[in-house]
Parts: C-alpha cells; structure tokens; sequence
C-alpha cells in the first residue's frame, strides 16, 4: 500500500533537536487529539515535550489550535517559531501566520477552496488536500481529516508507518473496533497522500535513551501536591483556568477518605474552606482572578481569625470576565494588597509544574505554622501547558501542621486562650472535639480569648500579633532561584510561567554575548528583601518580566527598593498571550544598545 | 447528651451573632451572611461534632440568600436557626426581607423561608417556633438536633424573635401564630399537605408554627463522605500514606 518514503529520498530530511508544530481549526475539528498523539510519540523518543492549547471559552467551535513542542532538553515554552502547521482551515493558517517559521510546512485542508495568496510566505512549502473531503467520502465522517493529516506528520517528521498505527491502536482500541478501523483506515488514506505528493521526509527527529520523565500541568501538579501533603477537603467552584484541580482530584480524594466539594458560588468555596481548616481538616481552594474578587473578603476573615487556608489563584486576562482561557499575570496587587482593613498573607509564585507540587505542599505547612491565608500565584499557561518533568519526589514531603495542640497537650493547660500573646505571634490552635480547647474564634477584633474587643490597648496589641507574622516567617518562605553567571551585569526578574521563555532568552543573550543573571521569584509577599538586594545590588541594569499592563510585580519591587527607577526596566505583554524567548531578548538588547549608543 | 467540647456553634453578624459568646462549647463567628458555608465546612471535616449555626433573617435571606437555597438542596447534617425579626435592629431598624409592607419605607411583601423551603425538594426537616412559645421552642430545637446529629440532614428552624427595640410584634404574632403541632389532621410527613395547609393559612394572614414537615432522604454527608474517620482527624501523615501515594504517578505517565 504506502511506499517506503523514508527510503526515496533522506537526502532532503533535516536533524531537529527541537521542533514545534502547530495543530488549527475550529473547535471540534479534532486538532487536540492530534497534539495527544504527537505526544506519545515524542515521549516514546524519549525527547521533552511542551504543549499549549489556545482554545475559545466555549466548548465548539470558533478557532481552536494547539502548540506541541518536542526537544532534546527540558523546555518550559512553545519557543519562537512554530516549524509545521496542520490547518483545517485558512483562518488557522492567519492566526498562525506571525508564529511560522520563514520555511515552514504547511499541512491545509483544502476541503473548502485553496489558500489565499495572502496566507502565503515565500518560503513557506504548502501541501494541500482535500482532507475533509477525503474523510467524508470514504469514512462518511469529517472528523477523521484529523487522523489524516496525523499520516502525514508521521511522514513529514521521518516516523514508521508501523509506529504511527501502534500509537493510534493504543488511543482507539479501547473506544471499539470501528472507531479504531476506521482511524486506520484514515491514517492509510494520509499516507496514500504523501506517497502521491510529497517527495520525502522533511525532518528527521533524535531519539534517546527511554527517559522515566513524566508530563504535567501546573493545575495538575498542584493538584497532587495538596494531596500528597495530606489535603483532604477541596472546595471549588468551576472557573478556567483553575477548574482542571478540581477535576483532578474529584476521582482521586474520596479514595483517601477526603471530599470534593463544588459549591454555589466562590463566596461559599472560601467560607466553607475557612469552616472545614478552623475544624481540623487541611484546605486549599483554587479559583481564578473574577472568583478571588468574590472570595477577598474571606480571605480577610481567614487573615483577622488566624484560620489557616490555602488559595490557589489562578491568573487569567482580566478584569471582568476578560479572556477566560488566556493567560496574564495581573492580579499581583490583587492578591497582595485585596481587602479591607489590614492582615498578613503570604503569596507564594511556582515557576514551573515541578515546583507547583513542591510549593503546594511548602503553602500547606505554612499557612498551619503562621494560621494564615496563603495564596498560591499561577497563572494559565502554568497551570495547562502540560510539560515533561522529573517525577516527583513524594519522599521530600514534610507535613508541618505547626501549634496544633494535642489533647494531652491541652489538658496540661491551665487556661487555653485560642488568641494568646507570644513572641511569635502565633497562638496554640485547638479544634473542635477537644477537651479544653473550647474557644471562640471570630473575625471581630477580639481578646486573647476570641471575645469581640474594641479596647485600644487590645487592638494595638492584636495587630501587631498578627502583622508580625510577615516579618517572623521570611526566614521560612521560598527564596528565589537564581540562574546564569554571577559575573553578569544585566539581571531579570520573573515569575510564573515566564520562567521557560526567560531561561531560553538567556541562551540567546549569552549567543548575542550578553551575560544574564535571572532571579525567579518564588515569593511575591511578603517579598524578601535580603533575597532581592543580593541579587539586584551587583547588577547595572535588572528587567523585570511580566504578563500585565502596568508592570505591577516591578511596582512592587521598586516601592521595596527607592531610587532604583534607574536600575530597573519593565517588559510587559498583555495580549493573552505568553512570551517568546525572542520577545524578551529583542527588548534586552534594544534597552543596553540604546544606552550603549546614547 | 451532647458534649460542649463536641458542640460548634457558628453564629452571623447581627444581633443574632452574639449567640455562640455566651456558651460554653467550641465557637466560631463567621462574615455576614457565610454562617451557612462555614457550618457546613465544619460538619464535612468533622460529622460527629453537633453544629448549630445560628443568624437572623437579614444574614440568612438577604447577603446569605444564595446559601439558604442551596443548603436545602443540600441537606446537611447541621442544625439553622434562624432568629427573624423582620428588621435589621443592629444598624437600627432597617426593614429586613420579611418586614411587612409599610414597615419603615417597605413596600415588598414579606420573604416566606417556610414556603421557600417546602418548595425544595431535597428538604428534610422544617420548623418554625416562636419565642413566645418556649415549651414548643425548646422541643423544636431538641427534635432539630436529634435530626441532624442522626445525620438525617438540614434542620430548618425559624424563630420569629421580635425585636423589642426597633419592631416589637410580639402582640400581632400573638395574634396570627397558628400552631399546627395542635392541629390533629396535620400531618408533617406530607410535603403537599405542608405546602397546601401553609398556604392556605398564609392567605388568611396567619403565620404556621411548629413542626411543618419531615422527610426522608440522603443527607450531604452519606452523600459525600467515604470514610468513617472525619477527615479533621485522620492521620495525614507521609508514612501513613506513601504507598497509596506512589501508584498515582502513574498517572502523569
């Protein structure tokens, strides 16, 4: 049937350590399942992948498209340039033309007319074909131009024949025989299109050594770390882009003895979280920017009754109902600074999946060792670009669940006072079902014993009980990681999901000969000054990069740091999209040339 | 008997959410209007603690409207009171959601959280007592726990509480209360006799008391919980729970 086409003609075929495809159309088109199975692939080489999906808040139709990125190394990005699309349809081509590489392949489905000439590059080489059509005629369904043009990619990216069915048996067979014969049957069709229209392979792929790597999102990352730290009770209300942790762990907590609650609004999500910590239980809650504006005042009642609770927020273009499936990074100030009145919180920032297991379960311990609020800062491209990781270290989990008194412990008491005066700040907590540990807890201002006070001297003292906390706990909360040369002169500072654009913009500095230190932060509030000075004091120039409009994370910095408006230098981007390495390169370098040549 | 030590008590704001101060057992004063999340955050960590949240009619069908729907849906295992007064005495006599027409500037007919719940159909237990009426008070609260703490579900309590200072009714509830504990034809397993007789005596400008209607039906916890050890209490530990841990990284695969 399909000839050899890896034989004909390998003389064209380029080796790539690194290569990205682009999969468009309408939703519905089945473009993410074509992601799915390249994924297999790339992780049966044994390469890193990285996949994004663009996707409309609406569940068909509308233009849909995914990014699959497959390296030789550990990637945290779709990268600059998008090496081979799939469109099942012009509009896909447009809306990835500024993404193409200059030489790119271009895989479209001419099922609906040719491709205008204004979807067209020089260099671009276009393989059209009615694939749609094809489909229809001899599967009688449409949908299966996905699995056609999955052919085709095999063929392209230098795959056997022999692999590409293995993969699409090991997705179909378990959905019947006539869905896997006929995805068979349209892969052969794909194959039978390149053996008449296309000359060869295009690239050719390395394969390593069988890696043990496993792939995740951030959502999902985060999502396993509260459950292996011993979360048992989320509570969550269905909002992207943090919805995805609920979905996780729905299946999963009940198999430990714990719950998911979806609840009526994001209003009842934090108050019942406060309800279920005060009683004993460890609680996190997840929303995204629109549900944290309806939980800030419970968050401040978390603060003021010391109840500790962990809140992941996950960012997304805002304000209002914004881009729900876009990604920014604009809700620092809301985060930090939210609320009335006055209270300690924590906001805690992973850079990368690894590190949302790792800080979920550090979030945990700290909210119970200084019984407050901790939010957990991650924004959409972290918590659903899945990526390729080292496994996770279950064994490294401590569960630290700070002044929680034991019955024993309570009943040497000779009076238990829920809100008592210490150097720390921070008072022995018992939970209901204790002997002894009868108390009220309350976000009235109050005394020692939780009843409602408004005696200055009292009031004075409350709050400095309970702000010192910010002080006490920096010894505590996560510095930031530090990566490039220390010798280097231009600093940047990122957090989030900006850490895999920055770290590969660092490689194309240091190839333009311009050394980089890279600060990623990890806490966001309290921010921790030594941490900073140290980094930013040897450095001429510091980039601050961030997802948002008014470069709110270097605002935060620089109120920390007077007179360095001269130092430090914002890169912004607000178009719901993630950085390019090469975004913040060219900014880097149009910022020290200018200076350089003024 | 029912330990203070195994007792949560989750008060409102209002002149109600003093309530929890003056007990003896675990309490916990929740924001304006959360009463009911909070109570039921409690009851999920812990259903072996007796939770009573307790607010008045402005925190629980104004700001906490949207809870009190869904906590009859629900049916959680905790017992709510609700002290109703018509009026928002603490801010000094503002009309509440079951203020009469006329009432400080009103001109809305009174919420009926009664007929509100009736209407649900997920609700198991619904009272309304009256604080002139303290023998049948302390049964209905006494029967409300007893619901609740067999983890049958949501106990709906109503106490028409006048405020004396800004809308005392004591004489014209007096007058409309119609007790149909008293009523021998009544029957509470009836959701259509309930709805029905609660009707009908509302079309006449009585108020129906006592205990309205009782049914039966999965409670949240039955519905939700997997395990016997309340999960505030289980051991969480790493060593505890490694092994059950480790195949789930399989799923990342």
């Amino acid at each position: 049937m399909a000839t050899k086409l890896e034989q004909s003609s390998e003389t064209s075929a380029v080796l790539k350590n690194d290569i990205a495809i682009m999969i468009g159309g309408q939703g519905g088109d089945g473009t993410l399942t074509v992601v799915n199975l390249l994924g297999r692939v790339f992780r049966d080489f044994g390469l890193n992948i990285y996949d994004a999906r663009n996707v409309l808040s609406r569940i068909r139709g509308g233009h849909a498209d995914g990014v699959i990125r497959a390296s030789v190394k550990e990637i945290h990005s779709v990268g600059d340039e998008i090496d081979i699309l799939v469109a099942f349809d012009e509009e896909a081509v447009l809306a990835g033309l500024s993404d193409l590489s200059d030489d790119a392949i271009i895989v479209f489905d001419s099922s609906k007319g040719p491709l205008s000439e204004n979807a067209k590059r020089p260099g671009f080489q276009i393989y059209s074909g009615p694939f749609g059509n094809m489909a229809a005629s001899a599967l009688r369904r449409n949908i299966f131009k996905n699995t056609i043009t999955f052919g085709i990619l095999g063929r392209l990216i230098g795959l056997e024949d022999s692999m590409l069915r293995k993969v699409l048996t090991a997705r179909y067979e378990r959905r019947g025989k006539e869905a896997l014969e006929s995805n068979l049957k349209a892969l052969e069709l794909g194959l039978e299109f390149c053996s008449k229209n296309i000359s060869g392979t295009r690239y050719l792929l390395p394969r390593l050594p069988n890696s043990n790597r496993i792939l995740s999102t951030g959502n999902e990352a985060a999502a396993f770390g509260f459950l292996a730290s011993g979360g048992r009770f989320f509570i969550g209300y269905p909002i992207t882009p943090a919805t995805d942790i609920m979905e996780w762990l729905q299946p999963r907590l009940p198999k430990f003895g714990g719950v998911v609650k979806q609840a009526e609004d994001e209003l009842a999500v934090i108050n019942m979280g406060i309800g279920a910590a005060y009683a004993g239980a460890r609680v996190m809650v997840a929303t995204s920017g629109p549900g944290q504006s309806l939980m800030t005042e419970g968050v401040g009642h978390a603060g003021e009754a010391e109840v500790p609770i962990v809140v992941a927020e996950c960012q997304r273009v805002g304000p209002s109902t914004g881009e729900p499936t876009k990604n920014e990074q604009s809700d620092i100030n809301h985060v930090v600074f939210g609320s009335h009145g006055e209270f300690p919180r924590f906001v805690i920032a992973p850079g990368s999946a690894n590190e949302c297991f790792y800080l979920t379960s550090m979030a945990l311990n700290l909210a119970e060792k200084y019984q407050l609020p901790v939010f957990l800062l991650l924004d959409q491209a972290l918590c659903q670009n899945s990526v390729s990781i080292e496994p996770f270290d279950i064994h490294s989990i401590a569960i630290d669940r700070g002044k929680l008194l034991s019955e024993e412990a309570l009943a040497k008491l000779d009076v238990y006072k829920r809100y008592e005066f210490t150097d720390d700040g921070i008072s022995s907590r018992s939970i209901p079902s204790q002997e002894g540990g009868q108390s009220q807890v309350t976000g009235n201002e109050h005394n020692e014993f939780g009843a409602v006070s408004t005696d200055r001297i009292n009031r004075l003292r409350m709050m400095r009980k309970r702000m010192m906390k910010l002080e006490l706990a920096k010894k505590d909360l996560p510095k930031g990681n530090n990566f490039g040369p220390i010798t280097a002169k231009i600093g940047i500072i990122g957090f989030g999901s900006t850490y895999g654009p920055i770290i590969e913009s660092m490689e194309q500095l240091a190839a333009e000969r311009v050394e980089v230190r890279f600060h990623q932060i990890r806490t966001i509030w309290p921010l921790l000054e030594d941490d900073l000075h140290n980094f930013i004091d040897r450095l001429d120039k510091v980039f601050i990069v961030e997802n948002n409009y008014s470069g709110q994370l270097a605002n935060l910095i620089q109120r920390s740091f007077p007179g360095s408006d001269e130092k430090i230098e914002s890169i912004t981007k607000f178009d719901g999209s993630s950085f390019k390495p090469k975004e913040i390169t060219g900014a880097v370098l149009a910022e020290i040339r200018s200076n350089v040549s003024a | 008997m029912i330990k203070p030590k195994d007792t949560v008590v989750v008060g409102g704001i209002g002149c109600s959410g003093s309530i929890h101060n003056d007990l003896e057992c675990y309490g916990i004063h929740s924001l304006h209007g959360r009463l009911l999340p909070t109570a039921i955050g409690v009851k999920l960590a812990n259903p072996n603690l007796t939770v009573i949240a307790a607010g008045g009619d402005g925190d629980g069908y104004a700001i906490g409207a949207g809870h009190f729907i869904h906590a009859l849906k629900r049916n959680p295992s905790i017992l709510y009171l609700v002290m109703q007064n018509g009026t928002y005495g603490l801010t000094k006599g503002q009309p509440s959601p079951t203020a009469v027409p006329g009432y400080e500037g009103n001109v809305e007919l009174p919420f009926d959280a009664v007929m509100t719940a009736l209407s649900i159909q997920d609700t198991t237990w619904i009272a309304r007592g009256f604080s002139a009426n303290q023998a049948q008070l302390t049964d209905l609260l006494k029967k409300g726990i007893q619901h609740a703490n067999a983890l049958k579900g949501f106990a709906f309590l109503e106490v028409l509480s006048p405020c004396v200072t800004y809308n005392d009714t004591y004489k014209e509830w007096r007058e409309r209360v119609f007790d149909l504990d008293t009523e021998k034809t009544y029957s509470p397993k009836s959701r259509v006799m309930a709805f029905t007789r609660a009707s009908e005596l509302l079309s006449q400008g009585k108020i129906p008391t006592g205990l309205i209607y009782t049914g039966e039906l999965k409670s949240l916890e039955q519905n939700s919980l997997t395990s016997t050890e309340p999960m505030a209490l289980q051991d969480i530990s790493l060593e505890a729970n490694l092994s059950k841990y480790e195949p789930l990284l399989k799923d990342f695969r």
